[in-house]
């Protein structure tokens, strides 16, 4: 089934550019026709042409829609996770804490939170560009109000702030184009209204319009610590080679973004820079972990074929589009020492099914050890603290009780509609 | 215990037991398909090996001259996060047991055959067990067991287990 690519908001489906610089903005509806009426305006910013080489992308909260005036009937068919809101979702999300609401960055998961707005171009100047029209078109309706901004920008080594290339391990889709050994997921589990991997359709709002060519949308602004990280390192590190190694072992790749699987012994700047091959492997030929633990962030993230034999679980049902940016400024090289400054990633999930997708990866496969036999172990970059096992000739070596890393600093559900929907959402017209 | 989600857990592993009506008159076709079952690879006298990993035994119990049926099992992890994926595939395993109750209409999409499992599931009233430990660990733990009892088969292995880091072995090898 052909893709409406057309209607689509091309941010959702559309790798970043690289390097990138970007904006996220979130806006209150204080008046719901200058809502409507902003919403309209943004239509024709939803494509590169209209926003001079930037990628505009627009979404709602449950509560953006309520407040814009959705009408009941259609508010009840989003999925039901959508509508309680990742604040709601903490406690299983793993959010608690030092990482739980209460303790985020108003106004992540309050109750104001309605429009978000991303905007991320090539350069700055396409960047002010596009972010100065979506501000003018705010500005016009003075029922919207900008509550909160975050800059992002790739970092001078096209890492993220751990110091490792992100973003590579992306499904293919089927309609967007091939991925070297892999069979393509199905459209329907990014985009409402094609069929998914399970034969059916994600539920749908109503009217049809509403839903299809949409997708959800979750953000999470993390905090990583940095100096934490390359001091735990350096500490269980007889040298500078086991430090590096130990690091990617956490991660599954190297810096580089190398696979281990590919490149057990050491980076491979090569292989992680040629899309044609960084990302085809599997785990099938290491199922002890001796090249990739098994408890590695991308490998719990994407077990690949590593959980084929059990028949427990359908790995193609719980993959993702990640659009993730860096936000802060880098921690100079060789440095210790926390500098106080605020520095992470916008993490960005784009699928139909948050709930089967985004939280049964984030509870099941990352903070969570039970699929990989080990309970008592979690993910070691981004989970909730635990142990971690390095599988290794003759000895395993088993890390007990890792710090966490990533401390969450507030995060939404949102959906991103359709353009007709938006076209849909800007003519609602109050009931008489 | 935990009770915050369908299904009790004890450590990482939950029950999960679905209580079905059988169709009137299907109680002797249940029976057979459940002998069918019982004699398929992983199912049989002496297998060990069940299609899904995660589970660490299973039954169907058919109760009231056969006009019910359970399927009791428990589970490593919190079992409704894998619904779908148990409903899009391990569950056709089952189809020709599942085709004798009511509320069954074959397996037409996710949604239908997710609405079917919720129906039949009844949370335990209590739950219990005598080992901690997810499948993957049990068997890691018997796959240990028996590289130690091959090393004590060998004449050489008092004199080996003498050694400072070996004593948790050592004390466990006089039985
Ligand atoms: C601060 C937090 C995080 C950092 C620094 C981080 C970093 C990374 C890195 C370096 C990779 C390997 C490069 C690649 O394959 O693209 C990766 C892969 C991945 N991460 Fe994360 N990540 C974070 C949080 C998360 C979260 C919260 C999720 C999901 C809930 C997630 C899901 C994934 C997925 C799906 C992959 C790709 C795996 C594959 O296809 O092989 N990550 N991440």
């Amino acid at each position: 089934m052909d893709l409406d690519l057309d209607d689509i908001q091309a941010g959702a489906l559309h790798e970043r550019p690289s390097p990138y610089v970007g904006t996220y903005l979130l806006l209150r509806v204080n008046d719901r026709r200058d809502g409507r009426k902003l919403v309209r305006r943004l239509i024709p910013l939803l494509s590169p042409a209209g926003a001079g080489g930037a990628w505009l992308t627009v979404a709602f909260t449950y509560r953006g829609l309520e407040a814009l005036g959705v009408p009941p009937e259609s508010l009840a068919g989003f999925a039901p996770e959508f509508r309680e809101g990742m604040a709601a979702r903490a406690a299983i999300l793993g959010d608690v804490g030092e990482s739980g609401p209460e303790n985020w960055e108003p106004p992540l998961g309050g109750p104001d939170v309605h429009i978000a707005l991303a905007t991320l171009a090539p350069d700055q100047a396409s960047l002010d560009e596009a972010v100065a029209k979506a501000r003018r078109a705010r500005e016009e309706f003075p029922g919207v109000e900008v509550i909160w901004r975050q800059d992002c920008y790739q970092l001078p080594t096209g890492r993220t702030s751990f110091g490792f290339k992100d973003g590579i391990g992306q499904p293919a889709v089927e309609g967007l184009g091939e991925h070297p050994g892999e069979t393509p997921i199905k459209a329907g589990e990014f985009i409402l209204g094609y069929p998914d991997e399970t034969g059916g359709q994600a539920p749908m709002p109503v009217p049809e319009v509403l839903g299809r060519n949409g997708t959800y949308v979750v953000f999470r602004k993390l905090h990583t610590r940095v100096a934490a990280y390359r001091r735990y390192l350096r500490d269980r590190a007889a040298d500078r080679r086991e430090e590096a190694l130990l690091g990617a072992k956490m991660v599954g790749r190297w810096p580089s973004g190398a696979p281990l699987t590919l490149a057990p012994d050491g980076d491979d700047p090569s292989l992680g820079a040629d899309p044609k091959r960084n990302n085809d492997f599997r785990y099938g030929d290491d199922l002890r972990g001796l090249k990739c633990p098994a408890g590695a962030h991308a490998r719990r993230a994407n077990p690949r074929d590593a959980l084929d034999h059990e028949g427990a679980v359908d790995v193609r049902l719980h993959r993702m589009i990640r659009r993730g940016t860096s936000y802060g400024p880098p921690l100079p090289d060789g440095v210790l020492e926390d500098d106080g400054a605020d520095r992470g990633i916008i993490f960005v999930f784009a699928g139909a099914h948050p709930r089967r997708q985004f939280e049964f990866v984030k509870t099941q496969w990352l903070n969570d050890g039970i699929f990989i036999g080990a309970p008592q172990e979690s993910d070691p970059l981004v989970g909730r603290g635990g142990d971690f096992t390095v599988p290794r000739q003759p000895i395993r070596r088993r890390l007990r009780d890792l710090p966490p890393f990533v401390v969450t600093r507030g995060g939404e559900y949102c959906f991103a509609p359709s353009l007709s929907a938006l076209r849909w959402i800007a003519d609602l017209r109050e009931m008489p | 215990m935990t009770t915050s989600r369908p299904g009790l857990s004890v450590g990482p592993t939950s029950e999960f037991s679905l209580f079905f009506h059988v169709r009137p008159g299907h109680g002797p076709a249940l029976r057979e398909a459940l002998r069918e079952l019982q004699a398929a690879p992983g199912y049989r006298d002496g297998d060990y090996d069940l299609p899904i990993a995660t589970i660490h035994e299973a039954r169907f119990v058919p109760f009231d001259d056969d006009t019910r049926l359970l399927f009791a099992t428990s589970f490593d992890g919190p079992w409704d996060s894998y619904m779908d994926d148990f409903a899009s595939k391990p569950l056709k395993l089952f189809d020709a047991i599942f085709r004798h109750v009511e509320g069954y209409d074959g397996l037409p999409d996710l949604e239908s055959v997710k609405k079917f499992i919720l129906s039949a599931q009844v949370t335990a009233g209590g739950y219990s067990r005598n080992y901690g430990g997810t499948v993957k660990q049990i068997r890691k733990a018997e796959r240990v067991n028996r590289a130690f009892q091959e090393v004590l088969d060998d004449p050489a292995a008092a004199e080996a287990l003498q050694a400072p880091a070996l004593a948790p072995l050592l004390a466990e090898a006089a039985d």
